[in-house]
């Protein structure tokens, strides 16, 4: 029974994950529509030069339908979605016991993490 | 508005271009944003990034439900990829930008060389496909070692390799896909069709490793990235639907023209005769 169920999970894990890729892929790209929709049609110039990301003031942004909340917002869920696939990918791994994936996909996420904490130091 | 439609265009024109021959955009896009827009050629690598995740994560679902990749032995490499990515991201900040220009420009003139040649062989393959490659089962599990056997002793190889295409992504604003597959098939001995899958896999998540680090510094900046990312996201769409109806051969001889005539102005950029 334990065998059937670990079958199951295995023919399950990459269609899970596409859903996860094509679900972040089509959310995020929504908000950036919009965005660009709100950009353009509010007559400013992409070249006008965009605020910088802060993160705090997406959510006012958004309530006033300003542009950048909308493109921020869609750029995050953008970069974040192939670190999604990662941690169902993990989850997966984890259910179907399959331990040497589990510490790969937990050490990729840790050299994205790294790279949040490079900028940061860099910047 | 004008420019920002334009943006948008440009982007439908490099994701369809790139969709419909098998390339990721950003081969298109940073030279797009640069030499038409006149962006910093950082920035533009920036938004190109982002623009090659959108790509790769629409594509890679196609091919996970297909199960066309290789989803360990994907892990495994962009696990390398991921921290060349970020090693290339740190390093962007401190080069010259015309060395930038002039590794683009030297990165143009390869594949266009590339190209050409498979040009005088034959006919090319479809994108994404191998003459020498039998078409992929229904369930590709049956190619794919389940234990992503690839490896065996070459992990060295493939790490060095990997950790090659994560600089060359986060520098020059690409997929590194040109690495990655030639890694798989050639040193691995991964079936074309599937290492092409494979490495569409692994661009998201090296591509998001570096953009974080642009995201972070600044470099990004939203009002670009916008509308060009809906533009090749719109244009990749495209491309994959109407590919097989457009010939592949005049299409290559336009786009080597194309990449030599941006490797010529990239080239002046780097020997700051622009």
């Amino acid at each position: 029974m334990r065998n059937l169920r670990m079958d199951q999970a295995a023919a399950d894990l990459e269609p899970a994950l596409a859903r996860v890729l094509q679900a972040g892929t089509f959310i995020s790209i929504a908000f950036v529509a919009v965005g660009t929709v709100l950009l353009l049609g509010g007559g400013t110039s992409p070249l006008a030069g965009g605020p910088p990301l802060s993160i705090g003031t997406i959510a006012s942004d958004i309530a006033a339908l300003r542009p950048e909340g909308f493109l921020w917002l869609g750029i995050l869920g953008i970069c974040a979605t192939p670190a999604l696939r990662v941690v169902g990918a993990m989850v997966g791994f984890w259910r179907r016991g399959e331990r040497n994936m589990v510490v790969v996909a937990i050490a990729i996420l840790a050299v994205v993490a790294a790279g949040v904490v490079t900028g940061v130091l860099a910047g | 508005m004008l420019v920002g439609l334009l943006m948008l265009a440009g982007g439908v024109a490099a994701g369809a271009f790139g969709s419909i021959l098998g390339l990721g955009g950003g081969l298109l896009i940073v030279p797009l944003l640069t030499l038409g827009f006149g962006l910093p050629l950082r920035e533009a690598v920036a938004v190109s990034l982002v623009c090659v995740i959108v790509t790769s994560s629409a594509s890679a679902g196609v091919y996970l439900q297909r199960r066309q990749a290789n989803l360990r032995l994907g892990m495994v490499l962009e696990l390398f990829t991921a921290a060349g990515a970020i090693i290339g991201g740190a390093i962007a900040f401190l080069i010259d930008e015309r060395l930038l220009a002039g590794l683009f420009a030297a990165l143009l003139v390869y594949v266009a060389a590339t190209m050409l040649s498979g040009l005088r062989r034959k006919a090319p393959p479809e994108p994404g496909t191998d003459d020498e490659t039998p078409p992929a089962p229904e369930d590709a599990r049956e190619v794919v070692p389940s234990d992503g056997g690839y490896l065996g002793g070459r992990l060295p190889v493939a790490a060095l390799g990997s950790v090659g295409a994560g600089v060359a992504s986060a520098l020059l604003g690409i997929g590194g896909g040109l690495i990655k597959v030639p890694l798989m098939h050639l040193v691995l001995g991964v079936p074309l069709r599937i290492a092409t899958a494979t490495s569409n896999l692994m661009i998201g998540i090296t591509a998001s490793a570096s953009a974080i680090v642009y995201l972070v510094r600044g470099g990004i900046d939203a009002y670009v990235a916008g509308p060009t990312a809906i533009g090749v996201f719109v244009g990749a769409t495209l491309g994959s639907r109407l590919g097989h109806r457009i010939g592949q051969r005049e299409l290559r001889v336009l786009f080597v023209l194309v990449l030599l005539y941006t490797a010529v102005e990239m080239g002046r950029r780097a020997l700051g005769l622009d």
